[in-house]
């Protein structure tokens, strides 16, 4: 067992901390956040420098082949800087990209997310699946040498900074059918694509998209139905790792903001940080700080090595306990904070906000329950 | 990184499985299974079975009767133990005692008890806590007062777990009356066949008998017991108290007793179907599960990473705090499984339905004994806040 950072592991996460120091103060990413861009483009193409778009890229196609435990400590940055940054739908899309494309279409597509030219988003929630990770209602069909798709995608993070959308759309079956579907590229210009884009509750961009005839690409073989699980199952591997990385991130932040309140601010002739029942909420949050740093972790080995002892019920596991406790911190974090924790002002309250919008995404805590329950219904001591 | 266990201490868990599996007498293992506490009787002939392999001792140096085991495979013996289920090795005389004698004992004390310490020959108990020193330990009264080749104890303990079942306790006496707290107190191992001693019984909430109250009027103990120096029984206790660190989080017993919610759910009847089939339950069942692993993932962090101790060296209040919680909703959630079939009274020996409720109300005590949760939180907040 190893549970420590390697160095080079380290030393992106200490460039990339030093980074957004000094380009994403909170005072920063507030008036970013009120910008029409809603993120900071100049930010973005500091991190392309840094290597973060090539993480999840393979070597073949210029990337650095990084595995989730790779991207656990850029996500806890990032997670804590309260970035705006559409890197998440970017990991997401270069992933399902590369795991269903082709070589020529890795070789076409890859390289310039690689460089911070082009931005992916991930489209394959839709509002009625609601939680299930296996919805899909949209349509693909033939037309000509090219495919073209018809429905609705929901909540897709950073369309309104993508350039190209990874899309899942079903080919034949019923929309909680498995098999039948097949993952495709839209150009965000293509004709036929209408992006309704709107901020979410963390200030973060998202966007949904309506498909009305939209030209598509098939990425690789789009009757391989083994490939196109596989991808998808994958992509939200590592998405649920990188949210549970992005959560530890914005908890130990939250943690900090907290401790260091507890310890300048002063009622009744003291620090409020001399009172038990503040001291032991601290202790509180400490603890679950600490399982969720275990908890992600888990999630990303789970992710990197899905053969490993108990990676198939980890990634559920590490969302709902994770989940959890970053709610449970970020809510006492603002209650250790007393008024000021409630105002928008205050970084404090917006850890909250992060963290109900990534509890919200590729899953929820009761939705990873019913899912680990029937896992362990199956073989309980597994 | 990674969760792995390497081939070899694969092969280590595999081995003690099949010892267990073969070696285990079925009736110890069915009345634990149903929530039974082993009784002194089943601890005592199964830690002598352990013992043959050195796993009575397990952390123990070999030439003291261990096996020497490293910190990962004590968890795994102490997972399979608890996975069995198995009495685990008892803790007073393994976990407590032996490590205190090694590092604070002379040779002679060491060679004489020892070895009957791991075989069982001796039972210890834990003479610390006082009526008027619960969490605040260094309060404690019981007096020794040296005369000649003796001491004379006066005083009383209490919530002495198994006294009553005990050769020996070592307790922390007050041989300084006038130094400050912490400095005037020794440690002391004092036969409890010696005249002088009465032990009570308390019968604790789930109307069984654990507990005890020692009393010591004018009991005389040889110089020859004390351990470690006159007046630094403290640093004994401090030693005591902190190197249990491996077994805090009891990730076992609480697997172990997931997997039984689990199964009497399975057979429990409800509205002509079973238990098992209700989704909330299925729900809460597995947020258990949840926390457990984050328990059992934190644990391995913390003792198997230098760098992780260094930074929160506090990390055993961390492992204490949420290892009691997680038993204490196990439980809860045991008794709510056995639910109206579950408050007959039954006597000790009932295996079909086992003392769920009772076990319930006891577990109540784990968040009260070794350091209070509140004290756990003290511990941590100081950390936190200085």
């Amino acid at each position: 067992m190893q549970f420590e950072l390697n160095d080079e592991q380290s030393a992106l996460r200490d460039s990339l901390a030093r980074l957004l120091a000094q380009r994403y103060s909170f005072e920063k990413r507030r008036a970013l956040a009120d910008s029409a861009e809603r993120h900071d483009p100049a930010a973005w193409g500091q991190l392309a420098e840094l290597g973060l778009m090539g993480l999840p890229v393979s070597e073949a196609y210029g990337g650095f082949g990084a595995k989730a435990e790779d991207i656990l400590p850029v996500m806890q940055e990032l997670g804590a800087a309260l970035s705006l940054e559409p890197y998440l739908p970017m990991v997401l899309g270069a992933t399902a990209l590369e795991r269903a494309g082709d070589e020529a279409q890795c070789n076409e597509y890859l390289p310039p997310v690689i460089a911070g030219e082009s931005r992916l988003a991930w489209a394959h929630d839709e509002a009625n699946g609601r939680h299930a990770p296996w919805w899909v209602q949209t349509t693909a069909h033939r037309e000509g040498d090219g495919w073209v798709l018809n429905g609705v995608k929901a909540l897709v993070l950073g369309a309104p900074l993508a350039d190209r959308f990874v899309v899942s759309a079903r080919l034949s079956g019923e929309p909680d059918q498995r098999e039948g579907c097949a993952l495709f590229l839209v150009d965000a210009a293509a004709p036929g694509v209408q992006l309704r884009s709107f901020a979410l509750v963390d200030d973060s961009a998202a966007g949904e998209l309506t498909f009305s005839g939209a030209q598509a690409v098939a990425l690789g073989d789009s009757t391989d139905s083994k490939r196109v699980l596989a991808a998808i199952d994958h992509t939200r591997a590592v998405g649920i790792a990188a949210i549970c990385a992005d959560m530890t991130g914005a908890m130990q932040a939250a943690y900090r903001l907290a401790v260091e309140y507890l310890n300048t601010r002063q009622q009744f002739g003291r620090y409020i940080g001399q009172n038990q029942a503040l001291r032991h909420r601290a202790a509180e949050m400490l603890v679950s700080l600490e399982l969720a740093r275990s908890m992600a972790i888990a999630a990303a080995v789970a992710a990197d090595d899905p053969a490993s002892d108990g990676a198939g019920l980890d990634l559920h596991r590490a969302k709902l306990s994770v989940g959890r406790h970053a709610r449970q911190l970020a809510q006492h974090a603002i209650q250790l904070h007393g008024g000021i924790g409630m105002t928008e002002e205050c970084a404090v309250g917006h850890y909250l906000r992060r963290i109900h919008v990534l509890d919200q995404l590729l899953g929820d805590g009761d939705a990873h329950a019913a899912r680990l329950a029937s896992l362990l219904a199956a073989s309980p001591s597994a | 990184m990674d969760l792995q266990l390497t081939p070899e201490q694969q092969a280590f868990r595999a081995d003690v499985r099949a010892f267990i599996e073969e070696r285990l007498p079925q009736d110890i293992r069915e009345r634990l299974r149903a929530g039974h506490p082993p009784r002194k009787e089943e601890t005592v002939r199964w830690q002598r079975i352990l013992n043959e392999r050195g796993w009575a001792a397990p952390h123990w140096p070999r030439c003291f009767g261990g096996a020497e085991l490293g910190q990962i495979e004590r968890l795994i013996l102490m997972d399979e133990l608890y996975r069995a289920p198995a009495p685990l090795p008892q803790v007073f005389n393994i976990t407590m005692l032996g490590p205190v004698l090694m590092k604070f004992g002379t040779p002679e004390q060491c060679e004489h008890f020892l070895p009957r310490l791991a075989n069982l020959d001796l039972w210890f108990c834990q003479g610390f806590s006082e009526p008027g020193s619960g969490s605040d330990l260094a309060s404690l009264r019981t007096a020794a007062r040296r005369e000649g080749d003796h001491y004379i104890v006066n005083g009383q303990k209490i919530w002495t777990t198994t006294a009553h079942w005990a050769d020996w306790t070592f307790a922390l006496v007050r041989t300084d009356p006038e130094a400050r707290k912490q400095a005037g107190i020794s440690f002391l191992l004092i036969d409890l066949k010696s005249p002088g001693i009465t032990i009570r019984p308390i019968t604790s909430i789930d109307g069984e008998h654990h507990l005890n109250e020692v009393f010591f009027d004018d009991v005389r103990v040889p110089v020859g017991n004390l351990v470690g120096q006159e007046n630094k029984g403290w640093d004994c206790a401090k030693f005591l108290l902190s190197n249990e660190r491996t077994g805090i989080a009891n990730v076992g017993l609480c697997r172990e007793r997931l997997d039984h919610a689990r199964a009497v759910a399975a057979r429990m009847p409800q509205a002509g179907g079973f238990l098992i089939d209700d989704p909330k339950l299925l729900a809460e069942m597995a947020a258990l599960d949840a926390e457990i692993r984050a328990l059992e993932v934190t644990n391995w962090r913390f003792l198997l990473t230098p760098s992780a101790q260094q930074e929160m060296p506090a990390f055993a209040s961390v492992l204490k705090l949420k290892g009691v919680e997680l038993q204490q909703e196990i439980n809860a959630l045991l008794a709510r499984v056995a639910g109206p079939t579950g408050l007959e009274k039954r006597d000790s020996d009932e295996l079909e339905h086992g003392p769920l409720v009772p076990r319930y109300f006891y577990s109540r005590a784990a968040s009260i004994y070794g350091g209070t949760s509140e004290v756990q939180k003290d511990i941590l907040s100081k950390f936190i806040l200085g």
